[in-house]
């Protein structure tokens, strides 16, 4: 019932027209992406200031440019399974979250979802520092969509759950970064929406409140919620029985997640991106090009072993070559 | 089904408009010495201030319809209402940003919470201005009319014009960070294009007074001092007023509608 409602609600916004194309949900599918292309015009320099345009248009060095930061990217995700997303920074991840959660409409194709979604942030993210704990927490899940019943009801477990104490009543620019991390995480965690959102790592903490969290996951997910994590690690391996890799804006492999994050790593691994063993191999100034080649022929030559849906044969060159260009250290 | 579901969001939508007022409001003050109380004193402090520069330093004898300490706080409490709104609503966006690129919530939401408060504010320094003319009362230059309660006309006029501002800049804000303090600079040209402490009498300057009649402000300032001196404006007043609320609102929104992609792109 109420899944349903909101599920209806996501799609409320969006033209008619375009949302009658589209077939019905399947039954246990939760999220849903289908055929998302996604282009963007930008600058070909970074113009995001008044004196960049005015500057940029004296020289005469406006220029815009289109690119695609996703191209044809399809999964279904069903109801109860923990889906990690990787990829290197900076090949699409994020922009493939917001096209998710439906702030961003994709150039072609769609995305939708069942239920509600909530968002694990980053460190202190979305906080009001004046604000106190208690008044934050009413704040940051009513942004996620509940409503004051809801939050009244699931307060006590937050509060419990967070170990702040009497703190929930100071302004939370005085928290401490770990207080930080224990309310926004049981915030996020508590709501239980049907989606949960985790963004990159979960350094929430300290080491017991860590246990404690990933404890609360794991119930979570025997639960049945959806959970959909995106990373560019091997941090969240544990969490997930399925990953997402995406290079270059298109899937290249899914499937199981011990099996795909072991070829992510050691893709990292081969281009020397990653300070590694492998790398040592290949002598450090041509290294790029081979390396990529190589990432490419053993990548293509797995699916199939496999029981992958790996879309690799044109995708993977083109996303070797792209980390060759662009080889910057791997943050862990 | 349908509706029931339709009004529950709205009734969400609504409570996170109302947390966000109330969040608002407690910053403004947080914490202060004096509390609430601020909020009524700041707007007689400023025009004591104003009163003090403009009557003794330039040597005022303005002809207004209004005693001058009157006139100053009038004219400065409407054009807060926009100043507030808009200074607040222009980084308000990319504030929220860590919320706004993770969930799917109306972007209006969250500059319509800052000119809702920034209206709040205004309710607060009315008082202060009842204050005063209940003073200027007692001391014989001052008498209260029943065309005060127009005041309930003019404000959605002014709301609307601040909205349509609103969106319009913390949209703009979202592609142009540099955006704040140009705009700090705009807002002290438009503070002094609007005659809040000196009177229209004093222009002799005949383009200056038909770019001041341009300025939507001007027009909010005189609706208010009029209605407070005891006169009723006239039916075009009425539609100058609201003609400048629409427009604007419709074309802020549009805006932001037509760019929301982008917004959500470059958060």
């Amino acid at each position: 019932m109420a899944h349903s409602a909101h599920a209806h609600s996501q799609n409320v916004s969006r033209p008619e027209r375009r949302r009658s194309k589209r077939p019905p949900m399947p039954e246990n599918c939760l999220i849903e992406v289908s055929h998302v292309t996604m282009k963007f015009t930008k600058y070909e320099v970074g113009v995001d200031s008044v004196k960049e345009l005015v500057v940029r248009a004296l020289k005469g060095d406006l220029k815009r440019e289109k690119f695609v930061c996703l191209r044809d990217v399809s999964f279904q995700i069903r109801q109860g399974e923990a889906v990690a997303v990787i990829g290197r920074n900076g090949v699409g991840k994020s922009t493939l979250l917001k096209i998710v959660s439906g702030i961003l409409t994709p150039t072609e194709g769609y995305a939708r979802f069942r239920g509600r979604i909530s968002p694990l942030l980053k460190l202190g993210a979305g906080f009001d520092g004046n604000a106190t704990g208690l008044e934050n927490i009413y704040l940051n899940a009513a942004i996620m969509g509940y409503t004051k019943r809801e939050i009244d009801e699931k307060l006590p477990e937050i509060l419990e759950f967070a170990e702040l104490g009497d703190f929930i009543y100071s302004p939370v620019k005085t928290y401490s970064s770990g207080m930080l991390a224990r309310l926004g995480f049981s915030i996020a965690i508590t709501m239980e929406s049907e989606i949960m959102l985790i963004d990159e790592i979960l350094a929430v903490g300290d080491s017991a409140f860590q246990k404690k969290c990933y404890a609360r996951l794991t119930e979570l997910r025997r639960k049945g919620l959806t959970f959909l994590i995106v990373s560019h690690g091997n941090t969240v391996r544990s969490l997930c029985d399925r990953a997402i890799w995406i290079e270059r804006g298109s899937v290249v492999a899914d499937g199981p997640a011990a099996e795909i994050f072991d070829r992510y790593t050691a893709a990292l691994n081969a281009k020397g991106t990653a300070p590694a063993p492998t790398s040592a191999q290949n002598p450090p100034a041509s290294a790029q090009p081979t390396a990529a080649s190589t990432t490419a022929k053993d990548a293509s030559a797995q699916p199939t072993a496999a029981s992958t849906t790996a879309k690799d044969a044109s995708a993977q060159p083109t996303a070797a070559s792209a980390t060759a260009k662009d080889a910057r250290p791997e943050e862990k | 089904m349908e509706k029931g579901r339709t009004t529950q969001k709205l009734l969400q939508q609504g409570y996170l408009l109302r947390l966000l007022v109330r969040r608002n409001i407690k910053n403004q003050y947080y914490r202060s010495f004096i509390g609430v109380l601020w909020t009524v004193l700041n707007p007689l402090l400023n025009m004591l201030v104003m009163w003090f520069v403009f009557s003794n330093i330039f040597g005022g004898n303005m002809e207004a319809n209004l005693p001058y300490p009157l006139y100053l706080l009038s004219g400065n409490i409407v054009f807060n209402i926009m100043r507030t709104a808009t200074t607040t609503s222009l980084p308000c966006l990319v504030e929220q940003r860590d919320m706004l690129q993770k969930t799917r919530v109306p972007i209006s939401l969250f500059p319509t919470a800052n000119s809702l408060s920034s209206l709040m504010t205004f309710g607060f320094s009315f008082i202060a201005l009842l204050v005063v003319a209940i003073g200027l009362c007692i001391a014989g230059q001052y008498s209260f009319r029943w065309s005060i309660l127009l005041v309930v006309v003019l404000l959605p006029a002014v709301m609307l014009f601040s909205l349509g501002l609103s969106y319009f800049l913390s949209a703009l804000y979202v592609f142009f960070r540099d955006l704040k303090h140009l705009y700090s600079v705009l807002m002290t040209l438009w503070t002094y294009l609007t005659p809040l402490f000196y009177t229209t009498s004093r222009l002799d300057n005949p383009l200056v007074t038909s770019v001041i009649n341009l300025n939507p402000m001007y027009h909010y300032v005189t609706y208010f001092r009029t209605v407070l001196a005891g006169g009723v404006p006239s039916a075009v007043e009425h539609l100058i007023c609201y003609g400048f609320g629409i427009i604007l609102f419709l074309i802020g929104y549009a805006f932001m509608h037509a760019v929301r992609n982008n917004i959500a792109a470059n958060l």
